[in-house]
């Protein structure tokens, strides 16, 4: 099974590690990129596909579990796969916590990264669908009109035509015209689509 | 005014009948005869010389002649007051006639003469105290007064005298001043008998000017008013200006009498007094030298007495000399047989002459020590030299004290011996002293010998003799040396021997045979004594028993190679996920590696090159994992230290390794600066990386503390002049300048969890290799150094 558009990076200090596990991921048929060091990783360029990331904790300079935070912090959500040749509960639980998705002790079973590497994968492939989807519907609520944008919450709210209108003093008819245009720009087959849109974009249900 | 005006009439004195005509209440106005005036001044300044003059003169007289003195100079100065006084009353001239009541006068003279005699009286005192100066001032002072005011109250005339009672009380004041200036200048200048009269005649003139001042205030003071009622006339006398005049001469010739007599009788006496003293001196010094002959005589005379005396006593003496001195004398004939005894041997001995003499006396030796007195004194005698030797001899109750004996034999011309003398003198309380000097060196606890500057031993105590078991003769001479443990004695002898030589302090751990066939560690030292030429005379010395103290020793440093290991192991339990880490990092890639194999076996499409490069890889970690465990082991192995040639460098790069998961954890970023081409050191490799990794763990947690800057650790290598130089520096807070001396002893710590054993182990390794551990003052953090000598200085050596 080969993914071209997917691709394994490994950040580890050892580079008989490093080269091992080149060589065992790709066996499978992934992609992998090796660095030394999180310096290295940074400040190199990575195609915006579908990744994952290996990373041991003890590194020269920057840490794994810093780098970890540092990425968090920089907004760059690529899961992580902790390796290390030492690790204790409290490292763990911290690496957990920051969202990693498996944290391996050396020396580990082969098995145990790559069904690490492909819950990874599959985890970045979903947030990148996610992301792409709220985009999209970002997208769409941008080409709204204000008057539209306004409807919207009292719409999603689940109000009678005749009581929007009386919200927001305009007539009936207007209120009809506005509703199809926005479920139209929306793209929405039906109200309940709607809602779930508008719960993805975080826009709250206007009380009545 | 004619109802008043009467006609003052002097029956008495038909010469001066005047008939006057004045009107009642009318003030008379006086004045006065300038050349009286004069006079009286003149006469007052004569009176006053004539007193200091006489003062003089009263002072140097004694007995009748000075009351004749002091009567004659009270009048004739009694005389001179009054005159100038009546002469100064006569001086004023009143429009009336006037006569004088003479009894009043005469009083006048007389308070005169009284205040004289006073004044002389006074200042002719050996003192004139201010108390009797006030005092005679006050008197002399009234009693001028009282003349004064009587000479005036001597006056007749038709008129009513008043005074002024303020003018009076000034004039009376005026003459006490008069007589306080009079005594004391007259005190002052009574002793000067030689020189100028100047300062008298001076004084004079001053004293006659306050006279002459003192009377013609009190005359101011009064103020005659004419009166109808005529003056009682009774026992009046008027002086005529002949009279008067004659009067004046008088004093002036009496005064002047007094002054001449004063001064001739005072010359004459003080002559007198200087020959007297010429011929008293004369005198004395003939006395004095005809007692010092008497007193040579009478020496001399005493001299040649006590040498009579001596020459007489001399025979006496000597025997007394003989018998007294507190020795025993003796002298014998030449076959040893007593034929003298003094007076103490006897009584010491309580043997008469008759027992004593001959061969008596042998008596009195002690009968247990015959080899030490009888015998050898026959054998001195033998000898015929002179001799010295000690004895115990009997004392009369039967007690025995040592006595040095001395002899010496007397030879004729042929050199035959005619006669022995000699003295027996009692060192009892010597030889006591000794002895308990002896028991005292065989009682310290202590092995102490002495013997000849030859290095031979010829004296050791009883401590000595009972370790060994061996008697002094045994150990006389080199008998000592039997008792050297045999892998000790060609150094202790070559030691010894070189001590001997130069006669340099001995001091060596040497190994002693007890009389159990055991050897115990000694500390022997040896010191020799000189005299002041700086030759040797003796040597001394001690042997101290340090056996326990070398198995504490021993026991010390078996506990420092263990806890030293203990500090390791614990070391290494902090280390112990480093350790993991280091063996894991390799596992981890060959069971990765050897995953890839399985895999590739169990696929269709293995490919041969990259199995081979997987498998070799393997290979190559499994090595690697290898030699990590090797490492660690090595670590933790107690052995004893083996040395070897090492590269510093190595050691500071295997340690890198070891704690570079230490650094990480704390955030510590490491700095090596290898210095190259290093000389090779002699050390035992795994003390060495001990000691770094406990200098590089010191690091790490000072840092620790520090939150505040750059956690940066520099481990520096380079060449020194003793072989290379190894620094760790931190960035921490450093080490206070007053724990910096105290951070290499044991048990000292500035951890929280410390025990303070890390640099004190640290510092026994370096120092064991010969190198050296220091703290070097920097201005951030702290630098560890240590020096360890290079290989080929080590052969050097």
């Amino acid at each position: 099974m080969t993914d071209q558009a997917s691709i394994v990076f490994v950040v580890d200090d050892d580079p008989s590690v490093r080269r091992a596990i080149k060589r065992l991921v790709e066996s499978v048929g992934l992609h992998v990129e090796l660095f030394g060091s999180a310096a290295e990783f940074m400040n190199s360029r990575h195609q915006d596909i579908v990744s994952c990331l290996v990373l041991d904790i003890r590194l020269p300079g920057v840490s794994g579990l810093d780098f970890q935070r540092q990425l968090a912090t920089a907004d760059i959500r690529i899961p992580i796969i902790f390796i290390t040749a030492h690790g204790d509960i409290p490292m763990t639980v911290r690496a957990m916590k920051a969202g990693a998705v498996e944290f391996l002790t050396k020396p580990f079973r082969d098995q145990d990264l790559l069904d690490a590497i492909q819950v990874a994968l599959e985890r970045d492939r979903t947030t990148r669908q996610q992301e792409a989807e709220i985009a999209t519907l970002r997208e769409r609520f941008e080409s709204l009109t204000p008057r539209e944008r306004e409807l919207l919450p009292l719409v999603i709210s689940g109000l009678l035509n005749k009581q929007i209108a009386a919200e927001i003093g305009t007539t009936e008819a207007t209120v009809k015209v506005h509703r199809s245009q926005l479920l139209r720009k929306m793209g929405a087959d039906s109200l309940p689509d709607l809602v779930r849109m508008a719960g993805k974009l975080g826009i709250p249900h206007k009380a009545a | 005014m004619l109802r008043d005006a009467r006609l003052a009439v002097f029956p008495n004195h038909p010469a001066m009948e005047v008939l006057v005509l004045i009107s009642s209440n009318t003030t008379l106005t006086g004045s006065y005869d300038y050349g009286e005036v004069a006079r009286s001044i003149l006469i007052a300044i004569a009176a006053s010389y004539a007193a200091l003059d006489l003062a003089g003169r009263v002072t140097a007289a004694r007995g009748r002649a000075r009351a004749a003195w002091l009567a004659g100079g009270a009048i004739a100065m009694g005389i001179g007051i009054w005159e100038m006084h009546f002469k100064g009353v006569l001086a004023f001239q009143l429009p009336l006639p006037v006569v004088y009541h003479w009894p009043t006068v005469l009083a006048a003279f007389a308070v005169s003469v009284l205040a004289s005699a006073l004044a002389l009286y006074m200042v002719s005192r050996q003192t004139l105290g201010r108390l009797e100066v006030c005092f005679g001032s006050l008197i002399m002072g009234s009693g001028i007064a009282a003349l004064h005011y009587l000479n005036m109250a001597a006056m007749r005339l038709s008129a009513e005298s008043r005074f002024d009672i303020r003018i009076v009380i000034l004039s009376v004041v005026l003459a006490i001043v008069f007589a306080l200036v009079a005594l004391t200048l007259a005190f002052g200048l009574r002793e000067e008998t030689r020189g100028t009269p100047w300062r008298k005649i001076a004084s004079a003139i001053v004293m006659g000017a306050a006279i002459s001042a003192m009377h013609y205030t009190g005359m101011a003071s009064a103020t005659f008013i004419a009166s109808p009622i005529a003056p009682n006339l009774s026992r009046t006398v008027n002086f005529s200006p002949l009279a008067n005049f004659g009067v004046a001469l008088i004093t002036l010739l009496v005064l002047g009498a007094a002054i001449v007599t004063s001064s001739a009788e005072r010359r004459a006496k003080e002559e007198a007094r200087r020959i007297n003293q010429g011929l008293e001196q004369r005198v004395a010094e003939r006395t004095r030298q005809l007692t010092a002959v008497n007193e040579e005589l009478r020496r001399e005379i005493a001299e040649r007495q006590r040498v009579e005396d001596d020459l007489r006593r001399s025979e006496d003496h000597m025997r007394l000399v003989i018998d007294t001195i507190p020795a025993l004398v003796w002298s014998k004939l030449p076959d040893g047989s007593a034929d003298f005894l003094n007076q103490r041997f006897r009584e010491y001995t309580g043997l008469s002459v008759e027992e004593g003499l001959g061969e008596g006396w042998l008596k009195a030796f002690h009968a247990d020590d015959p080899a030490s007195s009888v015998d050898a004194w026959r054998a001195a005698f033998a000898a015929g030299k002179p001799f010295e030797l000690e004895a115990r001899l009997r004392r009369a109750d039967g007690k025995y004290h040592w006595f040095l004996l001395r002899g010496a034999p007397l030879r004729d011309a042929t050199g035959k011996i005619v006669k022995w003398y000699g003295t027996s003198t009692d060192i009892n309380d010597r030889k006591q002293a000794e002895e308990e000097f002896r028991a005292l060196i065989d009682a310290i606890p202590q092995q102490i010998w002495s013997g000849p500057p030859d290095g031979s031993l010829d004296y050791c105590n009883a401590q000595w003799r009972a370790y060994t078991g061996l008697t002094l003769e045994e150990l006389k001479g080199e008998g000592w040396q039997r008792m050297l443990h045999p892998e000790d004695r060609d150094r202790v002898l070559k030691a010894w021997g070189e001590s001997v030589a130069n006669g340099t302090p001995y001091e060596q751990e040497e190994r002693h045979r007890g009389t159990d066939g055991q050897y115990r560690w000694f500390l022997a030292r040896g010191v020799a004594l000189r005299d002041s030429t700086g030759r040797i005379i003796r040597w001394y010395g001690t042997n101290t028993d340090i056996e326990d103290r070398k198995r504490a020793e021993w026991a010390l440093q078996e506990a420092q190679a263990g806890l030293s290991h203990v500090m390791r192991v614990t070391a290494m339990g902090e280390l112990v996920a480093a350790i993991a880490h280091e063996v894991n990092q390799p596992l981890a890639a060959i069971v990765t590696n050897a995953n890839f194999c399985l895999r590739q076996f169990a696929s269709a499409t293995a490919d041969s090159g990259k199995l081979r490069e997987a498998i070799s890889e393997i290979v190559n970690d499994g090595t690697r994992a290898s030699a990590v465990i090797s490492r660690i082991r090595a670590l933790l192995q107690k052995r004893a230290p083996e040395r070897v040639a090492v590269d510093i460098n190595q050691i500071v790069q295997e340690v890198t390794v070891l704690l570079r998961r230490e650094l990480t954890r704390n955030r510590v970023s490491l700095r090596t600066d290898l210095g190259p081409d290093l000389p090779r050191v002699s050390a035992d490799r795994v003390q060495l990386q001990q000691v770094l990794i406990n200098l590089v763990m010191n690091g790490i947690e000072a840092m620790r503390m520090a939150s505040d800057r750059p956690r940066e650790l520099i481990v520096k290598s380079a060449r020194h002049p003793d072989g290379v130089l190894v620094q760790v520096q931190d960035s921490g807070p450093g080490i206070e300048q007053q724990l910096a001396a105290r951070i290499f002893e044991p048990f000292f710590t500035t951890k929280a969890e410390g025990i303070g054993m890390g640099l004190s182990i640290s510092h026994s390794i370096i120092e064991s290799h010969g190198g050296h551990l220091s703290i070097v003052p920097v201005s951030q953090g702290a630098l560890l150094q240590f020096t360890l000598p290079a290989i080929s200085t080590t052969l050097h050596d």
